[in-house]
């Protein structure tokens, strides 16, 4: 990255102008010395990447940012009816695969609406009612492996246990995880300009159209579920046809998959490296456990940033936006910034005064924070509890290249002294879990039923 | 002491809550915040302050 004396536009307000590519592996690579280096000299910043648009990195700036709402639109006109604005990803898809992502891509009324549908499904109330039924998936993926001494945490565990989860809550039948989980992951990880991203597209259409089916089933034949709830949704007046609804539930696999994986996959990595932390965490983690889970939120901030469009010519934090222009919200920055997180590039697990924006800021705080919180401890905890001398293999270990869009782990393998089966493995467990969500109506709202799953082992 | 959530700027983060329980009560819909009571008891008061750091709307408001 480079400060440049860029040819001056616009009287010279698209200044202090920086060249940032986060698509690139060298934005990984130095992602410390570069956000530093943003906070330092311009914590707004112009850059010409990617159709040119503006990145804010400074805490107080992205706060203040995120806050003005009435200057900020999430809004992804796909059909150009409204101001033709492209949503949160910077740059926007191709067009050939232009889709809305649901309602995170939308502005109130409408994302308010559809807030209010699901809230029920997915508060802090709502979700502690399926931790029976988490570590029961938790129980038998570990199971499948505790024998050989061998893990994969993301392949055998990371991946498995947020994309059953997700399915039952949306009332889509657990064992067809596989179709969803590969796509979840591939269409992030893999460069648009990869030889793989036509498997990749394939596979996405399959999961696409199972959806459409479950869409249309459900709509048919309720069952309980978030699906359940979108189909019967008022949305300001209108009840959202299936394509609309696509695009929300792509945005709920997209939010719930892959972004639980990888922040599970950095921790269980640094507790591999960092042994008597691991242990202090297994000892204490009554007192402990929430705060590391909120600062391996913000040192790893799985979900880096967001895109907006600008709604109006504005000033904010000092600089001067117009109209139509582009902005990064670099949530991942921002967590870095020492002035409100003391030496910021250190993990502390009893880090205080820790309000990290890895769930963002605003009216689009992620609806599955919830969701996210209780699963990473769920699986975290019982790693600790049956495999607590695990040793990461640094060799096998695959980061994704890039961090632009998700900052996620591929592998993570790891060996363990092994231990003994505590049930069945994992294709029965999911399909006794399947028949008691449909009997106990598990993915009911919080509001329609408030007890907890009963699981008997 | 007294403490004060506003419920314009909670998004439902629920940091507040994690740190002290005993003052700040979510919303079994949304899991937005609201104070159990707007005085603090004293042996609370640390855990308090701890929570209004921890906002990251910075939606809590103390005021002695």
């Amino acid at each position: 990255m480079t400060t440049e004396d860029a040819a001056v536009d616009d009287g010279g307000r698209k200044h202090p102008q920086v060249h940032f590519d986060r698509h690139t592996p060298d934005y990984r690579d130095r992602f410390e010395d570069i956000t530093h280096e943003l906070h330092g000299r311009c914590p707004i910043a112009w850059t010409e990447t990617h159709g040119g648009h503006w990145v804010a990195s400074g805490n107080r700036e992205v706060f203040e940012l995120a806050r003005s709402a009435e200057f900020l639109s999430n809004d992804h006109d796909v059909k150009g009816e409204r101001r033709g604005y492209k949503g949160i990803s910077i740059p926007p898809p191709p067009r050939a695969r232009e889709a809305q992502g649901g309602f995170l891509e939308m502005d109130p009324p409408d994302q308010r609406h559809y807030r209010q549908t699901l809230n029920p499904y997915l508060s802090p109330a709502a979700i502690q009612r399926w931790i029976p039924f988490v570590d029961e998936v938790v129980r038998a993926c570990i199971d499948e492996k505790i024998e050989s001494g061998h893990i994969d945490f993301v392949d055998d565990l990371a991946n498995i246990v947020p994309a059953v989860l997700t399915l039952a809550m949306m009332g889509i039948p657990v064992e067809r995880w596989t179709i969803y989980n590969e796509p979840a992951h591939a269409s992030v990880y893999t460069p648009p300009n990869s030889p793989d991203m036509q498997r990749v597209l394939d596979l996405s259409r399959k999961m696409g159209m199972d959806l459409m089916a479950q869409l249309a089933e459900i709509r048919k034949n309720p069952r309980p579920g978030l699906v359940d709830a979108l189909v019967r949704a008022d949305i300001n007046g209108r009840n959202p046809d299936d394509g609309e609804l696509l695009g929300v539930c792509a945005l709920l696999i997209g939010g719930g998959f892959d972004t639980t994986t990888a922040l599970t996959a950095h921790s269980l990595e640094w507790l591999s490296q960092h042994p008597e932390e691991r242990s202090r965490l297994s000892r204490e983690r009554k007192t402990l456990l929430d705060s590391a889970t909120e600062e391996f939120l913000r040192f790893y901030t799985p979900a880096p940033g967001d895109g907006r469009t600008i709604t109006a010519d504005c000033e904010i934090a000092g600089t001067e936006f117009k109209e139509g222009e582009r902005l990064w919200l670099s949530w991942a920055m921002a967590n870095r910034d020492p002035s409100v997180f003391p030496d910021p590039d250190r993990i502390d697990m009893e880090r205080k005064g820790n309000r990290h924006s890895s769930f963002g800021l605003g009216i689009h705080r992620c609806i599955g924070s919830n969701v996210a919180r209780t699963v990473f401890k769920r699986m975290v905890t019982a790693v600790l509890d049956r495999m607590p001398d695990y040793e990461c293999d640094p060799e096998g270990a695959v980061h994704y290249e890039t961090i632009g869009v998700i900052q996620g782990m591929r592998h993570l393998p790891a060996t363990f002294t092994p231990g003994e089966r505590l049930g069945p493995g994992l294709d029965e467990t999911l399909a006794e879990l399947q028949k008691v969500c449909d009997e106990q109506r598990l993915a009911e709202p919080v509001t329609v039923r408030k007890s907890t799953a009963r699981i008997d082992t | 002491m007294k403490v004060r959530v506003d419920p314009e700027r909670c998004q439902g983060h629920t940091l507040c809550a994690m740190r002290a329980p005993d003052t700040f009560e979510l919303s079994e819909i949304d899991g937005h915040s609201s104070v159990v009571a707007e005085e603090v008891p004293a042996d609370q008061e640390a855990d308090v302050r701890e929570a209004v750091l921890s906002c990251p709307e910075r939606a809590i408001s103390l005021i002695s």
